[in-house]
């Protein structure tokens, strides 16, 4: 569904994302992991239309996507929850929801849209309750739920999640996890990113750990939850001593 | 969760190249920021990154010299306390071959050997009997990880005798037997001999592995045994077994292709041959973490198959030739390199120079390396027993050394 290749990303002359190829097919959970400054983030904002800066090639259901805007990736089938939810604080919880259909309204008509919203809202009941809430009076939690519920609302083919997990308590970030595990098994393919590496393992069947925006490894989830490397990739750590303390 | 034993099989061409590219890029990323040796070897060829399969021809090979030069842990990409399983084996130069394995890569291993098992029909109902030589000691544990990991019974490796192998195989039910092609024929004799009937054993597999097919063993066993056999290629000195298998069509071996990127090259010029013609047989790891082994020079012979399989996989397809591409003998899936043997022959019976010739040898279903050693004046002895007493002992040394029988005949320096 998904091909990158040899994707080259930069903000002004440095290069933060080096030549590197990934792909999502149909109905995959595929995470990125790696630690902070990996590049991971920059890699999704190029997918999703919001760096301008990038060479190499991302092909999505066959179609190349340079050149597009991020509103003609959304209507492409790429919606995004972007890192720290960016919800809009202002707004009602309901009229956040109605903001992710933006793009369908002409297309699709208010009927279909409406029944996506109560799709949603079915999903997130916390969301029914605060309908009418201020989005920026919603708790950490549930402003994720809502950034999610959103993204739900372009009616994506391909969902992009960028460190959901971010600043939310360990309950609740089992909470979003279990979220998305439902939606991939309803048949949304999704690609995230995050830092909580053994959270995004758990719920993946593929992954690829970026480190300072070089792909050093990937392969099935099980394979990367028992490997070192992921460990170090996830703290940030680089290589000690060759002959390390097994040896001393 | 969790992925397929092949991932690639099924994939269009397309997608395969598109995650043996991942893979690759992975796999030279890693080997140049933990191994000195790949690092400064690549940075020499200029090459800034991998942009597609092809650019694998502008890397550098690697031989098993390297392996021996970097003995015995400098080709290792993660730090030693990240290796679960250390492999050595008796090399083919003067140290041993190691090679090392992170749970990851054990994982992996595990996966490739139970997708060749099930490739030829073993499930959970086998009984599963592996009978390996002590050189392919590391495959033997392997086919055993391999068959646990499908939920067949494994009789793990165990010396016995041809006559108790053959009771195992008959009191114990066994269903699928691993061996070489060598103890294969022997058992199948001695099963002969003994007059018993392929009906009273419940065999239905034998699973040949550490040489080709010499164009009748297969088809001997299949007609005398009344079973199917399907041959496993892999490296005995690494990474491991079943780098390719045989499908139901019996038509060339599936390489695991989505693990093992191979080539085909001219052994004398390092170019790529056209499809469908001889050659060496490199291989490259994309999935290996703790050994990545890049362009490595095989030695063994083989060619593509152009046309796709029909059995539907898309996983490149290679026919396992019966040559050497180098100055090494296969016997038994070891490699034996004959300059090092005539070196080594040389120092353990402390003469200056020899002249021998060498030919690999099966006797009671074991191959063994018969080396005919020209007398000369410096050999000959008028005492006898001293002469056997230094064959016997040049005889002990190489066997050691080599992890094959090594019997050595004294033929006369013709005038």
């Amino acid at each position: 569904m998904l091909k990158i290749k040899n994707l080259r990303c930069c903000y002004g002359n440095i290069a933060v994302v080096h030549t590197v190829s990934l792909s999502v097919r149909q109905g995959e959970l595929i995470s990125i992991i790696g630690a902070n400054g990996a590049g991971k983030s920059t890699l999704l904002a190029a997918v999703c239309g919001l760096l301008k800066n990038w060479s190499g090639e991302i092909e999505f259901k066959g179609r190349p996507l340079n050149g597009m805007s991020a509103p003609a990736i959304v209507r492409q089938g790429i919606s995004m929850v972007p890192e720290g939810r960016q919800i809009f604080s202002p707004l009602s919880v309901m009229d956040n929801l109605k903001m992710g259909a933006y793009t369908r309204f002409k297309k699709d008509g208010k009927s279909r849209v409406a029944e996506d919203l109560d799709m949603v809202l079915q999903m997130f009941p916390i969301l029914k309750e605060r309908a009418g809430q201020l989005a920026g009076t919603l708790s950490g939690g549930e402003q994720q739920m809502l950034a999610i519920g959103r993204a739900l609302m372009a009616r994506p083919t391909l969902l992009v999640l960028d460190e959901p997990s971010m600043g939310l308590a360990p309950k609740i970030v089992e909470m979003i996890f279990s979220t998305i595990q439902d939606l991939s098994h309803s048949g949304v393919t999704i690609l995230l990113v995050e830092q909580n590496a053994r959270a995004a393992l758990k719920i993946a069947d593929r992954g690829y750990v970026l480190e300072t925006g070089k792909m050093v490894l990937q392969g099935s989830a099980d394979e990367l939850l028992v490997d070192d490397d992921v460990k170090r990739a996830y703290l940030g750590k680089d290589y000690g001593d060759f002959l390390d303390e097994r040896n001393q | 969760m969790s992925e397929q034993i092949n991932m690639t099989a099924d994939m269009d061409d397309n997608d395969k190249a598109q995650r043996q590219l991942e893979r690759l890029q992975a796999t030279v990323n890693r080997a140049c920021k933990n191994v000195p040796f790949h690092r400064n070897r690549i940075q020499e060829t200029g090459l800034s990154d991998i942009t597609g399969l092809e650019d694998i021809e502008k890397l550098p090979f690697m031989d098993r010299t390297h392996l021996a030069t970097h003995y015995p842990y400098g080709l290792f990409a993660v730090p030693l306390k990240d290796i679960v399983r250390i492999h050595t084996a008796p090399g083919s130069g003067t140290s041993p071959s190691i090679s090392g394995y992170t749970k990851t890569d054990l994982m992996i291993w595990e996966k490739m050997v139970a997708g060749a098992y099930a490739e030829a029909n073993v499930t959970d109902r086998d009984i599963i009997l592996v009978h390996l030589p002590p050189g392919l000691a590391n495959w033997a544990r392997d086919y055993k990880d391999g068959g646990e990991a499908i939920g067949a019974g494994v009789i793990p490796n165990a010396p016995l005798s041809v006559a108790k192998t053959l009771m195992v195989l008959r009191d114990y039910k066994v269903t699928t037997l691993v061996s070489t092609p060598a103890f294969a024929r022997h058992l199948t004799a001695h099963m002969f001999d003994r007059e018993c009937h392929p009906n009273e054993l419940n065999l239905k597999q034998i699973i040949l592995v550490g040489e080709p097919d010499d164009g009748h063993t297969v088809t001997e066993l299949r007609e005398s045994l009344h079973v199917d056999v399907w041959l496993n290629y892999g490296l005995s000195e690494i990474p491991g077994p079943a780098i390719a298998y045989e499908c139901r069509y019996h038509h060339g071996l599936h390489m695991n292709d989505d693990h093992i990127l191979p080539e085909i090259i001219d052994p004398s010029t390092g170019r790529p041959v056209p499809t469908g013609e001889k050659g060496e047989l490199v291989l490259t790891t994309l999935s290996a973490r703790a050994f990545p082994l890049i362009r490595f020079r095989t030695g063994d012979m083989a060619k593509f198959f152009p046309q796709a399989c029909p059995c539907g996989a898309t996983s490149t397809r290679i026919e396992w030739l019966a040559e050497q591409a180098d100055n090494y003998m296969l016997i038994s899936g070891i490699r034996v390199s004959q300059a090092q043997v005539k070196e080594n022959l040389k120092n353990a019976l402390k003469m200056p120079g020899i002249r021998c010739t060498m030919e690999k040898e099966c006797r009671a279903g074991t191959d063994m390396l018969l080396i005919s050693l020209i007398m000369d004046d410096h050999l000959f002895s008028d005492e006898i027993k001293h002469l056997q007493q230094l064959i016997t002992y040049a005889e002990e040394t190489l066997t050691e050394q080599n992890g094959i029988k090594v019997k050595i005949r004294l033929i006369q320096q013709r005038v």
